[in-house]
Order: structure tokens, then C-alpha cells, then sequence
């Protein structure tokens, strides 16, 4: 555990001391507020054209953030040679492969949160009726972005960087399309297609399970059973993605 | 040092063109009224996380494209798709439901803009607004005999919905009775008697003073069902100002 | 070779497959090395000898094909080992860096912060403490890369190319650094092209070539067959 802590802890001050990541925050706070400017045009429907748009924003920038710094976690250690010092010490493979998850998922905790809490500001000053149906909202994109940063992790164990990247990127992709595939399932009239497209439905995170910003835009109530069941589904899909991570870097030579 | 002259000009010059190049740019032709606009089903496989944003920009482009066309040319053509659309996307948005049947009034079709708040209605039963603008629509745009008992019913429905303001029960008595559902009617200016205002009180008195009959028994047995419906005092003062001068 | 042996290395031999087509390259070939106790041993060799993937398969950071490795000194935890052309986390201060080394080997926090200052002070880096690595020089990355190495108060220390890139003054702290080691009993192998350095500091060296040991002793032994270390590297070598 003490491994797995200075590993998190040195992976959280990598990648909250790197320029660019506050650069990109930056950048994503200015198009939260360039939400306002669409709310100009909306008739009257500033509130809810903020917390949407806001909300894209806080994903887009998030999966910019979680892909490209989980893509290079690893690989910069590889690339760099710092492998050589960690690993010469008694240090446990999955321990690391853990600890850079959670260091990063401290770092993301820091850069989704400070999006979503300056978004809420927002929309509180704004409308005057703050609802903490957007932070609920934050708080589900923050539960997609850790899923597919551990599939960056794992990709980037198996593969480059870039390759990493844009893997984790069509995962998310994929992930926001899944229920289509479980149509597939169950339009194949082949037996063969049918278990292939369950398979594929069941390796790919399910992000379509529940609307994500419904709740926060007043589509709809919240429902937190549903949300809590899939909250814990995608708890469970990351160990999962981590242990395959930790196995293969287990074999992985230097 | 010439040459680090020369680089500054040359930049300059760019920039000065550049800066010219857009100045110079033809304001913008006048917007095609036909556009395309996918169909809903198309969006709809996408992930339901973002549905609500792709409604919300085909809602900016909505709001933008009425304000160019309705001064402008006056044709609408591609609102319905697109009110279609972002309401098929994102069926609990009031205010598109809202827009897009006034817009499609504007367009010349409000016969589609009565179906889709209905359609709206249906998505939102607990909204009041939809029965209210359902309500205005028939009055507006109605035609024969049934029409004040449509339009009264509705309004009756938007009554009934939590957060109505008072005009709409007073829309919905006056309606009722104007349509022959003279029973419905007098309940309801019952129920605006009740509210407490002097105004509503007076409105009240002038509505069932136009439906009520003027014979004293008739007029009567007429008021019966009111009885009960509302505190004896307030009932008693009913009474008396709609018995003034009778006997 | 003897049980005793601080490090014990019999018959190693490492294959890697490279290229698309996965063409197999046998790196070593059977090396067979022992460093006793207490040894200053030099592992010399020309370029592609095989001396880093040697100590790479020695501290687990790849597998052997055949062969085995055994660590007297009781597993990683007792061993140091500083790389060639180190790069550590230029984001960390000199202090952070060497803390979470210590912490990597589950030093208590009163243990490590005393730990870490001392050897703050052995490398002479206290006043740079708390500066970010990206800011030091080579010379004082190496100084804090041999701190690393020690965090752990190893009983066998491995150094690849621990004078690369130094100036005059920086290897004369290095040598002083591995001479102390030596006093306190320390085992230390090390890798160098710099013979000189080898003659000043080793007990013991051994020659490698194309991922074989073709020759080990001691360094009277070597010059006994030679007047110069270097002349007797290149009758090896060339023989």
C-alpha cells in the first residue's frame, strides 16, 4: 500500500505541475463561458443552453485530459527510462500500474471538479436556482473519464502513446454507442454474429446506460438507483480493465 | 538590418491583408428557407448524454432561422422538421414545444402547431402551459359550433394543473358557458369566487350573471351545486350579490 | 564461484526478438559472473558486449532465457542501482525525489526525512534540496542519482556508467562516494569505459564480449599480463 500511495502521489504532482494541463483547463472555463453567449440567442433559455453546453465542455476537455495524460503516464516512464529506477527497487508492477491510476484520478478529481464547480457558479448566478442536478451530472462524466482512462492505461501498456490515445478516444466513442450494439444482438438472425456482437456489447463500457446531463437540463428526474447501479458497473468495468493492465506489464521487459 | 526591415513589412502588409480581406467580404446572402434538417431517427441512436445538446443547438439554429425568414420572406419552410426534431430529442423541452407552435402559426400551419403542443401535452401532462397555448389555439383558430366548449375544456384541464395562474380558470368558466357547458361553468366561477380577491369576486358575479337564468327558481336550482364546494360564508355572499333585487 | 557470493550469476543467457519478422538475437550467450562480499567489481567490455543487459536480468528488469541470478544480499530491497544516462522526475525537487524513493521501500516518515538529508549531505546537494531536477546539472543529477541508489543503505550497489558525463570534480566526488561505500563493506559493481577509473577503484573486474565473460580476476592479475589496464583491455579484447 505504501508503493501504491508514493507511486499515486508522484503521479499526482507529474501530471497537477504540468503547464499544459492548465492551459487545456483554461481553455475549457472559456468555453463554459462562452455558453453565456449562447444563451444570448436562446430566447430565455440561458440557464439551460449553459449547463448543456457546459457540460459537453466539461466532457470534451475531460476526455482531452484523461486520454493524453493516461496515454503518457506509462509510456513517458518507458521512454524516459524512469522504469529503470522504479523497478530496480522492490516496487510491484500492479502497484504501479494502480498507483498512476489513482494519482491521475486525483488530478482528474481536481480538473473535472474545478470545470463543474465554476459551470454550477455559473449557472447560479445566471438563473438564481442553483441545482445540484449539474454536479450529479459532473460527477457521472467523471465516472466515464477514470473507465476510459484505464483503458488508455491498458492500451498504452500494449502499444505507443498516440496509439493509446486514440484507442481510449474511440472507446469513449464506442462507449456512448453501445446500446446500439445491443440491438445488433438481438436483430442477427446468425447465432454467430449474435454471440459476437454480445461480446463486443460486453467489452465495451457502457456509457449509453443512463443520460448523463437529462437530469441537470430538467429532461428529467434522476433516478438514483439507476445511477448508483451504474456507477458501481463502471467501478467494477475499471478493476477489470486494471488487472489486464497489471498483467500485461507484469511481462513487460525494459 | 534592412532585412529585419523588410520582415517587418512584409508581416504588416499580411496583416493588413488579412484585415482587409474580411472586412471586404459581401454581407451574407439571404438565407435559404429550405434546409436540411436530418430526421430525428437519425440522432436518436446516438448516445442519449448528448441528445439534449444536439436539441439545443438545432434550438439556436430554430430561433435563428424564424428571426431570418419571418420579417424577411416569410417562409418557414423547414420548421416543422425541425421542430420536430428537437422535440423528438428532448420531449420534456417546454419552450421548444412552445416556440415551435407560434412559429408554425406564423408559417401559416397552425393546424401542426395545435398537434405538436398536444403532442407536447402528452409529454408533459403536468404542465400547465400546454392546455393554456392548446386553449388559445382552438379559440384562435377554431371554427363551428364545439369550438368555446373545446377551447373551455382545455382551459378547464390548465386550471387543474398546479401552477396556473388565476386568468386561466376564469379563461376556462367563461368558455365553458359561452359553449353551452353551463353546469361545468358555474362550478368553475365557483371555484374563481373562491380565490378571494375583490377582483376575481367580481369577475366571478359578472360571469355567472351571464349564464345563469333570470328566473328565481331556475337561477336557484342552477347555484345548488355550488353549495358545499366552498366555506357557507363565502357561499352566503354569492348568494346574496346573485339575488340582489329578487324577491 | 562460491555460495557466498554477494551476487552469483551461472550460465545466463538472454534472447530477444526484434523486427517485424521477430529475427531471435541472442544478447548473452552463458555469462557466468560472482562478486564476492565486500568487492569492487568492474565489468568492463566494448559497446554491445552485453554488460547492461546483465545487470538488467540481475535486478529483474527482464527475464532470462536460461540461466539463473541469485542475490545473496536478500532481494531487491537490499540492492542499489544507479543507470546509465539516469533521467529521473524533473518535476521533483531534489527532496521529493529521494523521499519517494524512500518511500518506495516502506521507510517510515520520521526514518525517511532523516534518510534523505543525509544523504543530501554525502552527495553535497543540501542546498539544491529544493530546487526541481530539471534545474540541476549533469553532474549534480548524477550525485543525486547515487543517492537514490543508497536511499535503501544497500548492501550491493549497482552503478552503469557512473562517471558518464562528469567533469573532473564531479568524478573525483563520485570515487569518493564508491571508496566509502567500499569501506563500510559494501559490495559495488560497476560499469565504466573509463579504465582509469577502473584501476583507481576495483578490487576484482571482469571482460565481457558478445554476451560472454572471456575473462575475470583481479586488477594485479591484469596488469601482471600487461603494463596498462588499457593495454591489457584491447590483448583481451582483440585476442
Amino acid at each position: 500500500m505504501n508503493q501504491l500511495w508514493a507511486i499515486a502521489v508522484n503521479t499526482f504532482k507529474e501530471t497537477i505541475r504540468d503547464r499544459v494541463l492548465a492551459v487545456i483547463v483554461l481553455f475549457a472555463l472559456l468555453m463554459i463561458v462562452a455558453g453565456l453567449w449562447l444563451g444570448s440567442i436562446s430566447l430565455g433559455e440561458e440557464g439551460r443552453m449553459l449547463t448543456d453546453f457546459g457540460l459537453v465542455a466539461v466532457t470534451f476537455f475531460g476526455l482531452v485530459v484523461a486520454v493524453f495524460v493516461a496515454a503518457g503516464l506509462v509510456h513517458k516512464e518507458m521512454e524516459k527510462r524512469t522504469v529503470f529506477i522504479l523497478f530496480s527497487k522492490p516496487v510491484s508492477r500492479p502497484a504501479f500500474i494502480v498507483g498512476k491510476f489513482f494519482g491521475l484520478a486525483a488530478t482528474m478529481a481536481i480538473v473535472i471538479g474545478a470545470m463543474g464547480l465554476f459551470l454550477f457558479a455559473l449557472v447560479w448566478v445566471l438563473s438564481k436556482h442553483p441545482s445540484g442536478t449539474i454536479l450529479v451530472a459532473v460527477l457521472m462524466i467523471y465516472a466515464q473519464l477514470l473507465v476510459v482512462m484505464a483503458v488508455t492505461i491498458l492500451f498504452s501498456t500494449l502499444g505507443s502513446a498516440i496509439l493509446a490515445s486514440v484507442l481510449g478516444i474511440c472507446v469513449f466513442v464506442a462507449g456512448q454507442l453501445s446500446h446500439n450494439v445491443l440491438a445488433l444482438t438481438r436483430l442477427g438472425k446468425n447465432p454467430v454474429t449474435e454471440v459476437l456482437s454480445w461480446v463486443i456489447y460486453v467489452v465495451i463500457p457502457n456509457f449509453s446506460a443512463v443520460d448523463v446531463k437529462a437530469g441537470a437540463v430538467g429532461e428529467q428526474t434522476i433516478a438514483w438507483g439507476q445511477i448508483g447501479l451504474w456507477l458501481l458497473y463502471l467501478a467494477a468495468y475499471t478493476v477489470v480493465v486494471l488487472g489486464f493492465a497489471a498483467a500485461v506489464f507484469r511481462r513487460k521487459e525494459f | 538590418m534592412w532585412r529585419r526591415v523588410l520582415a517587418v513589412v512584409v508581416v504588416v502588409a499580411c496583416g493588413a491583408g488579412v484585415v482587409g480581406y474580411q472586412a471586404t467580404r459581401p454581407s451574407r446572402a439571404p438565407a435559404n428557407p429550405r434546409v436540411f434538417i436530418p430526421s430525428p431517427s437519425f440522432f436518436t441512436d446516438f448516445s442519449p448524454s448528448f441528445r439534449t445538446s444536439i436539441a439545443d443547438a438545432y434550438y439556436l439554429f430554430m430561433v435563428q432561422y424564424y428571426g431570418e425568414h419571418v420579417n424577411g420572406d416569410h417562409r418557414l419552410d423547414s420548421l416543422p422538421a425541425m421542430v420536430d426534431l428537437i422535440t423528438t430529442l428532448s420531449p420534456h423541452y417546454t419552450k421548444a414545444y412552445i416556440f415551435g407552435a407560434f412559429g408554425l402559426m406564423d408559417a401559416g400551419r397552425p393546424d401542426l402547431g395545435y398537434k405538436l403542443l398536444q403532442r407536447g401535452f402528452k409529454e408533459n401532462p403536468d404542465d400547465w402551459r400546454f392546455p393554456d397555448y392548446l386553449g388559445f389555439f382552438a379559440y384562435t383558430f377554431g371554427k363551428g359550433k364545439a369550438r368555446d366548449a373545446v377551447v373551455g375544456d382545455w382551459y378547464r384541464q390548465a386550471a387543474a394543473l398546479p401552477g396556473s395562474p388565476p386568468y386561466v380558470k376564469r379563461m376556462a368558466a367563461a368558455m365553458l358557458g359561452k359553449g353551452g357547458q353551463t353546469e361545468k361553468a358555474i362550478l368553475l366561477w365557483g371555484q374563481v369566487y373562491s380565490a378571494g380577491d375583490k377582483y376575481s369576486q367580481q369577475r366571478a358575479v359578472a360571469g355567472l350573471e351571464k349564464i345563469l337564468p333570470a328566473d328565481k327558481a331556475a337561477r336557484m336550482k342552477a347555484v345548488a351545486p355550488l353549495y358545499g364546494t366552498m366555506p357557507k360564508a363565502e357561499f352566503d355572499a354569492l348568494i346574496a350579490e346573485l339575488f340582489k333585487g329578487y324577491k | 564461484m562460491t555460495a557466498a557470493a554477494a551476487l552469483s550469476v551461472r550460465d545466463l543467457r538472454k534472447t530477444v526478438h526484434v523486427g517485424f519478422r521477430r529475427r531471435a538475437v541472442e544478447i548473452l550467450k552463458g555469462v557466468d559472473l560472482a562478486v564476492a562480499p565486500g568487492e569492487v567489481f568492474g565489468l568492463l567490455g566494448p559497446n554491445g558486449a552485453g554488460k547492461t543487459t546483465t545487470i538488467k536480468v540481475v535486478l529483474g528488469l527482464m527475464r532470462p532465457t536460461s540461466g539463473s541470478v541469485e542475490l545473496a544480499v536478500g532481494g531487491l530491497g537490499r540492492v542499489g542501482y544507479l543507470p546509465e544516462n539516469p533521467y529521473f522526475y524533473d518535476y521533483l525537487s531534489g527532496t521529493e525525489f529521494l523521499t519517494f524513493c524512500a518511500r518506495l521501500f516502506g521507510l517510515e516518515a520520521e526514518a525517511r526525512s532523516r534518510r534523505v538529508a543525509a544523504l543530501l549531505e554525502d552527495v553535497d546537494l543540501t542546498a539544491a534540496a529544493g530546487t526541481h531536477l530539471r534545474k540541476y546539472s549533469k553532474g549534480m543529477l548524477q550525485r543525486i542519482g547515487i543517492a537514490q541508489a543508497l536511499i535503501n543503505d544497500p548492501e550491493l550497489v549497482l552503478l552503469d556508467e557512473p562517471m558518464t558525463g562528469l567533469d573532473p570534480i564531479g568524478r573525483v566526488e563520485v570515487k569518493r562516494i564508491i571508496e566509502g561505500l567500499h569501506e563500510r563493506g559494501k559490495t559495488v559493481l560497476f560499469n565504466s569505459h573509463i579504465l582509469g577509473d577502473v584501476h583507481d577503484l576495483c578490487t576484482h573486474i571482469a571482460i565481457m564480449q558478445s554476451g560472454r565473460v572471456i575473462w575475470r580476476g583481479t586488477v594485479p592479475e591484469a596488469l601482471a599480463e600487461a603494463p596498462t589496464l588499457e593495454e591489457f583491455f584491447m590483448k583481451v579484447v582483440t585476442a
